[in-house]
């Protein structure tokens, strides 16, 4: 209801603006035309802005502009994208004719949260990444346009599945929580950090994470890609700042005549890199040498079967987009339509996707109102397969393929019908196509994200602006595993999982702007007020004792399992709802002197739900400086662009679960066990209540510079920061006796993140007729764990004779997530592990955080060609093999499971346990050629109805140069201590994580 | 009113809409959880009594697990031991470490030990807290008594948290004396409200019966938890004896007596012996710890009993269980009590062992480390074809307490000797000759092996130091566990046990 009222309030407000925008101040229309300085063409859309004020108009068709100009003001700023931009005085005349240069500097704006910049003057540590940058190919997620594109900022997606899981880490790891990724907020709206999509449920199979939460945004739609790094940039967004922020601004319609987009592509994938398993008759001589052949005769199933081949395929990624947009002075809009229908190279798997998108504004009354408005709605299908982050020795479906005996055959004729159907020899040695076969697991997502904003000038230099946004999200995900899977429980049984989750988030803000420009100073202010209100529910259902095991059947027509009175055969397993709130007020204070000087200066304050008591408000302050140095005269020539940054600010973090400061009881879950029991049901406490939890905050210092030499042929930046955080959010273990054996506290530690970045880009070669431009990010990471007494554990490892096993561990003087394992001294004589520091595990001084992020970047064009090559790479850090810890030991093999082709000759016993130890940590050193494309845009002439049109074939993860001994060495598979989900999560563990591909792709773009 | 003075109306009119826009006092309304607002002074709600009760009782399911609490009576005596089996049962050497005696104040089991009793012994606190009725509360208290005393006999110490402090308290923590009396008090008090009722296979409600059962178990044990010396020696009091005796009369006086076919104790159709069993969850995981891969149930492959062990028993006492009759029937191929030798499937054809392709015979001898797939006796009391609820507390022992009271001087109109031969002519065995402390000890064994008790026996029988097959270390302080190194380090005011 308080919630209500404040919508009420807002339509009241709105209706206000509406009314007053009838009153017009003095002015005058100056009407005018841009054009190319050098050919004399008319530049359409170009920009044309009131110095001092917020005005402005774009030029039409032919080039033509009309605008409205305030008394007191008396100058213009024209800009077009890739000429330089020009200021131009008015006169007495009304009418102006400007001719524009074309510029190697492009005026580069960027989107820094309510609001933008020139880049130029930007105060804080800011990279923005535009369409002609993103990385091209099959792109299922707005973050893989940007992977390895920008300096200090580290995406891993958890698997090569389509729509998985990512981790982005800006500038390190400061939180210790699955609540590590930065803010992202689509075109306005902060969007919360919750999942929008069920994880997968275990049936004995393990547990698997929940998909990208980003998957409903079409790349496509998106033009550019803003990330705000140091403090003073993310200060704005104060509580949810700490790990950065991403800003993503969706393309609207040009301004000039319409236009109709059309674009194709398809993508080709395959796995890029195969285990190299032993053949049927090297693994039958192998389990030989340990069991004696008439063991091996008796394993022999006859079969050539290579696992790998059944399970993996080549998969085929459809892409189309179709867009049409237009707009002149008074606004514009785009509508746009995507299909994506990738497949993944796992059998089954895939992700199909249908986005729509709307965006428009217009200007009302004399162009003192803007009113707009931007809606995505997509719907999501994921075929899952069954591979999860958890299996026990059975193996996942993943683990499953690579431990099966080569000799046993995929199907056999059942002996009694004849029929073909799955080999199940063993409960513990499943059959991982059945798997797949004998299950079918999807997710259904429905997510709308929309806003409607009005803008309002209200006096010179004053505008207000009203933005609603709504986000909202269902999900459904079934999952059904057939009778006749031959494993645990679900044999002769069957199992379904029903998992649903509604996301209902809105937002409601208001701020002012003010510009006013006095002799040479300039200031820019911000005030506003936001208030979002975030509504998280679930339910969840689990049947047992199905009749049939047609699949379909089991989903749709839920009567098939038998319901009868002690069957045990059906439990809700729970339902949950829970709403959050965030209030904020903010304000921000951007002064120049001269051009010369800058000052930003920003506040907010932000009151969660989150925290209870007196803790609720979090105040988030900073302040930068930037010293434009290339105005001042004592620096050379040489230099094109020179400028000096420094900023500090607090930013804060509130992403733990709902209200923990309340002592409040809910029943436990139910569940069906894996051994068909039923157990839960429990009233007991949710938390154990911490009244005192307040607010996480990171401090963080930038310093940096902007320079430019050469004409601008050569630019970039150079930043220093130390990131400190501290009052840490996570769970700990309860002072017992106690409700529960964590608790939720504010840990009494530093989180210490120091860094360089380094972003350099070279136009190496600048001809008419050929281009070659070098783009360069270096960024340089310390981490390390300060002032803590304590002792976490994390990173489970899992695989037969691994229980309670685990791989990392948090303490002073480390960094976070640093491997605590023995160390291994390879086998003694009797082939058993050397352990010379004793069988004890220790810090190893290797950690899985990477020291050293690299992109390299080389765009070609001659003539009509253009060609780009981009490599990436990380250093500097490890990876616990926990799938070769599991499956390649030489116990495996004598257990009659396949491994890798160098264990039989390893010298290991098969009475060796493989503990966890060095002998499985990998260094993970990599250069990836992560994107190559090359495209041919067709020349047009210029009465064509075709204004553009281009083709491309692009190349992504096309070579992988590492050492690591797995699939791929970017690899995250999220395994905190007993799977629990706000445990304190792992980094760096690869456990039969879905494999990576190498992918081509052709396609072709067409405009009218 | 002219247009720039309706400009500076609107103008503050906004900023005072802005300004008071503050539209939430930013707490949230619950609707999926109960908030719990009461407090010490006895006002608000404290929660659902009857629920909270209800999810006490679920509680006890911690006890079947064949890890944590299990895993520190069992594993760490002379009746089981967790092969290591190449890749199977290392698991980071949290079995081994307790067969060898070598465990720390990291092991996993004994954090989750004391996590998981603590916890649940707190939510008695809560419950206690929350206006119960006297019958609940007597209910609550012998939980509540339950979970501490196993505090108490692990870890010699005992951390109590009264239901209103915060996160920011340090629990208070009793001495093991202090501990005893408070657990003995909660007990004594809840007895005159418990119900008097008799046996049953699904006894799963507090009773007078069980009260008086684990009281007899308290005495019975008083100068271990007495002592000054954990490690002993002890000192048995007469007193004590007879109080032991007494509690085991009232257990007998309410209708107990030992039941005739010794391993109908562990199925559906036990009539006799049954005081106290856990409502939630089975004891499936009692035999899947044991049993080969390849049986029918499928299991895990992992403990047996120790071939020193098995051979205390005679060939005729019924305890060391029968060869099954496969007739097809599922689960009809499996034994119980001891499996040892060649095993078979259902349908009578011999079993083989999947990962040698050799005939499965389990062999007495079992290595800790390096075993083979096929070492070890396993062990079957609770069957798959049959199982009953898990039991916590059985009347053979509260009968092999009296004797074993009346052995230490305490007074009864039986003799400890004859009691004794009573239940083995019961179990099939040859009557002894003479009792002692090793003969009694062994007598335990044979009836309550595997049930979760033998750590105790062996601490108060003076044997827990003692060495056996892949066992060599002989600590006197182990007979208490480390404090968890992360209690210590969330409580100032625990003090490691002596010897960590």
């Amino acid at each position: 209801m308080k919630y209500f009222n404040s919508f009420i309030k807002g339509g009241v407000l709105l209706a206000m603006l509406m009314l007053m925008s009838n009153f017009a101040l003095a002015q005058r229309t100056v009407k005018g035309s841009v054009v190319d300085a050098e050919n004399g063409e008319a530049l359409i859309g170009a920009t044309v802005a009131v110095v001092g004020t917020t005005r402005g108009a774009s030029t039409d068709i032919d080039g033509n502009f009309s605008v409205d100009v305030p008394s007191g003001s008396d100058q213009l700023r024209i800009t077009y994208t890739g000429y330089e931009e020009q200021v131009i005085t008015l006169d007495a005349s009304n009418v102006v004719r400007v001719q524009l240069k074309p510029g190697n500097v492009l005026e580069e704006v960027v989107v820094v949260g309510y609001g933008s910049v020139r880049k130029t003057d930007a105060t804080g540590a800011v990279t923005s990444v535009t369409d002609e940058d993103f990385n091209q190919g099959v792109i299922a997620s707005p973050e893989q346009l940007i992977q390895g594109r920008a300096a200090g900022v580290q995406i891993t997606s958890s698997s090569g599945e389509p729509g998985a899981g990512i981790n982005i880490r800006i500038r390190g790891t400061s939180s210790v929580r699955s609540g590590n990724n930065p803010l992202f907020v689509v075109d306005g709206i902060p969007l919360s950090g919750d999942a929008t999509t069920g994880g997968g449920i275990d049936a004995g199979f393990g547990s698997s994470a929940s998909r990208n939460p980003l998957n409903f945004i079409n790349p496509n739609d998106i033009a550019s890609i803003d990330i705000l790094k140091d403090a003073s940039a993310t200060a704005i967004y104060g509580s949810r700042g700490a790990n950065g922020v991403v800003i993503i601004t969706t393309k609207s319609g040009q301004a000039g005549r319409g236009t109709l987009g059309y674009d194709y592509s398809l993508g080709i994938s395959q796995i890029s890199k195969r285990y190299d398993l032993l053949g049927p008759q090297e693994f039958l001589d192998a389990y030989a040498a340990f069991n004696g052949a008439q063991a091996a005769a008796n394993i022999d199933g006859g079969a050539q079967t290579d696992w790998q081949d059944e399970a993996f395929r080549t998969a085929y990624t459809q892409t189309h987009n179709l867009s049409f947009g237009g707009g002149d002075g008074k606004g514009n809009y785009r509508f746009s339509i995507g299909y994506q229908n990738q497949e993944g190279i796992v059998v089954e798997s895939a992700m199909k996707r249908l986005t729509a998108r709307f965006n428009g504004t217009r200007k009302f009354i004399d162009d003192r109102l803007t009113l707009g408005t931007q809606v995505t709605i997509a719907n999501t299908h994921d075929d899952n397969s069954p591979i999860s982050d958890n299996a026990g020795f059975e193996g996942d479906f993943l683990g499953a393929v690579l431990k099966s005996n080569p000799t046993q055959p995929v199907m056999v004729a059942d002996p009694v019908t004849g029929e073909m159907i799955f080999n199940q020899i063993s409960q513990s040695e499943p059959n991982p196509m059945a798997y797949i076969g004998l299950s079918k697991d999807f997710t259904d997502a429905l997510r709308m994200l929309s806003n409607v904003s009005a803008e309002l000038k209200l006096l010179d230099g004053l505008s207000f602006k009203t933005v609603l946004g709504f986000d909202q999200s269902m999900s459904s995900r079934k999952s059904a595993l057939s009778r006749d899977l031959f494993f645990g429980s679900t044999f002769n049984k069957g199992r379904l999982y029903l998992n649903d989750i509604a996301v209902n988030n809105r937002l409601w803000e208001n701020y002012f702007t003010y510009n006013k420009g006095f002799g040479n100073a300039n200031l820019t202010a911000l005030l506003g007020y936001s208030y979002q209100n975030f509504n998280y529910s679930t339910k969840s259902f689990e049947m047992t004792n199905f009749g049939t095991s047609d699949l379909d059947l089991m989903i749709n027509n839920l009567a098939s399992a038998n319901q009868a009175t002690g069957q045990n055969s059906i439990v809700g397993r729970n339902s949950s709802s829970a709403t959050d709130e965030l209030q904020s007020y903010f304000g921000r204070v951007n002064l120049s002197f001269s051009d010369r000087y800058l000052v930003t200066a920003t506040l907010r304050a932000d009151g969660s739900t989150r925290f209870g008591g007196d803790n609720k408000y979090g105040y988030f302050p900073s302040v930068a400086f930037k010293w434009r140095l290339i105005e001042e005269s004592f620096v050379p020539d040489l230099f094109y662009d020179l400028g000096l940054r420094l900023g500090y600010g607090i930013t804060g973090n509130q992403e733990i679960p709902h209200n923990l400061y309340d002592r409040r009881q809910r029943y436990n879950d139910w569940d069906i066990t894996n051994e068909g029991n039923i157990t839960g049901g429990g009233l007991g406490d949710v938390a154990f209540a911490n009244p005192g939890l307040k607010w996480e905050s990171t401090s963080q210092l930038n310093v940096g510079l902007d320079f430019a030499f050469a004409s601008g042929r050569v630019s970039g930046s150079l930043d220093f920061y130390n990131k400190n955080t501290n009052d840490l959010l996570i769970q700990v273990y309860s002072a017992q006796p106690a409700s529960q054996p964590f608790v939720w506290r504010n840990l009494d530690a530093d989180v210490i993140n120091q860094g360089v970045e380094l972003s350099l880009n070279l136009a190496a070669v600048d001809n008419d007729n050929f281009d070659w431009n070098v783009l360069t990010n270096f960024a340089y990471n310390k981490n390390e764990v300060r002032n803590f007494g304590g002792l976490i554990n994390t990173g489970q490892i899992h695989g037969q004779g691994l229980s309670g096993a685990f791989a990392e561990r948090i303490a002073e003087g480390q960094p976070l997530f640093a491997f605590f394992v023995r160390e291994f001294g390879g086998y003694d004589d009797n082939g058993v592990s050397i352990y010379p520091n004793g069988d004890v595990q220790q810090f190893t001084g290797a950690s899985p955080l990477p020291k050293l992020n690299l992109g390299l970047t080389n765009n070609f064009r001659m003539n009509n060609l253009d060609l780009s090559i981009f490599f990436s790479g990380q250093f500097g850090h490890y990876v616990y093999n926990n799938t070769a810890n599991a499956f390649f030991t030489a116990g495996a093999l004598a257990n009659g499971r396949n491994v890798t082709t160098d264990v039989p000759t390893s010298g290991e016993s098969n009475l060796n346990a493989p503990d966890v130890s060095t002998r499985f940590l990998e260094k993970a050193d990599f250069v990836r050629l992560q994107n190559v494309s090359l495209g041919y845009t067709v020349p047009m002439k210029g009465n064509s109805s075709i204004s553009s049109l281009r083709f491309f074939v692009t190349g992504q993860n096309l070579a992988v140069f590492t050492n690591y001994s797995g699939q791929d060495p970017e690899v995250n598979v999220n395994k905190p201590i007993n799977n629990d989900p706000n445990g304190v999560p792992s980094f760096g563990i690869d456990y039969t994580a879905y494999p990576r591909a190498r992918t081509f792709a052709i396609g072709g773009s067409v405009t009218f | 009113m002219n247009t720039k003075n309706l400009i500076k109306v609107l103008s503050v009119s906004l900023f005072s809409i802005f300004l008071f826009s503050a539209c939430t006092d930013l707490v949230p309304e619950e609707n999926d959880s109960i908030v719990v607002s009461g407090d010490a002074s006895g006002g608000g709600d404290l929660g659902d009594p009857a629920d909270l009760l209800v999810s006490s009782y679920k509680d006890l399911d911690f006890f079947i697990n064949q890890d944590r609490v299990y895993s520190l009576y069992d594993h760490t005596s002379d009746e089981m031991i967790p092969p290591t089996r190449g890749v199977d049962w290392g698991d980071n050497g949290v079995w081994r470490t307790l067969h060898q005696h070598t465990w720390d104040a990291t092991h996993a089991y004994v954090l989750e030990t004391w996590n998981g009793l603590n916890q649940r012994a707190f939510k008695c606190n809560q419950l206690l807290a929350a206006n119960p009725s006297p019958a609940q509360a007597a209910e609550a208290k012998f939980l509540r008594a339950f979970f501490m005393y196993h505090v108490m006999d692990l870890f010699g110490q005992v951390p109590f948290r009264e239901f209103d402090q915060g996160v920011d308290e340090n629990p208070q923590v009793l001495s093991r004396s202090a501990a005893f009396d408070f657990i003995e008090k909660d007990l004594t008090e809840a007895l005159p409200d418990l119900p008097n009722t008799g046996p049953a296979a699904d006894n799963s409600g507090a009773t007078q019966a069980a009260a008086n059962a684990l009281l007899a178990r308290m005495y019975l044990n008083k100068a271990v938890y007495k002592s000054d010396r954990p490690e002993g020696p002890y000192t048995f009091s007469a007193d004590d004896m007879n109080k032991v005796i007494a509690y085991c009369d009232a257990v007998t006086s309410a209708g107990y007596s030992l039941e005739s076919d010794y391993f109908t104790n562990f199925g559906t159709d036990a009539a006799t012996e049954i005081i106290f069993t856990s409502i939630q969850g089975t004891p499936e995981s009692r035999f899947r710890m044991t049993l080969h891969y390849d049986q029918n149930p499928g299991g895990w492959n992992g403990f047996t009993t120790l071939a020193d062990f098995y051979n205390k028993f005679e060939a005729n006492d019924t305890r060391i269980g029968n060869y099954p009759t496969p007739d097809g029937t599922d689960f009809s191929g499996v034994g119980r009590g001891f499996l040892v030798g060649q095993q078979y499937k259902d349908d009578g054809d011999i079993l083989i062992n999947s990962r040698n392709g050799q005939p499965l015979e389990y062999t007495a001898d079992v290595k800790l480390s390096g075993a083979t797939t096929f070492e070890g006796i396993r062990v079957v009391k609770y069957h798959p074809e049959n199982m009953g609820k898990y039991i916590l507390l059985r009347y053979a022992d509260v009968y092999l307490m009296k004797a074993e009271a009346i052995m230490r001087g305490g007074t009864a109109s039986e003799s400890a000797l004859d009691m004794v031969n009573n239940l083995r002519t019961l179990r099939g065995a040859s009557s002894l000759g003479s009792l002692d402390e090793a003969t009694m000890l062994d007598e335990r064994g044979r009836e309550l092996y595997w049930e979760g008790i033998r750590r105790i026996d062996q601490v108060r029988f003076g044997t827990f130091d003692d060495t056996w097959s892949d066992k060599t270390v002989t600590e006197g302080f182990r007979v208490l566990f480390p404090i968890p190194q992360v209690a210590l380090d969330s409580n100032p005011n625990l003090v490691q046990n002596a010897g960590y």
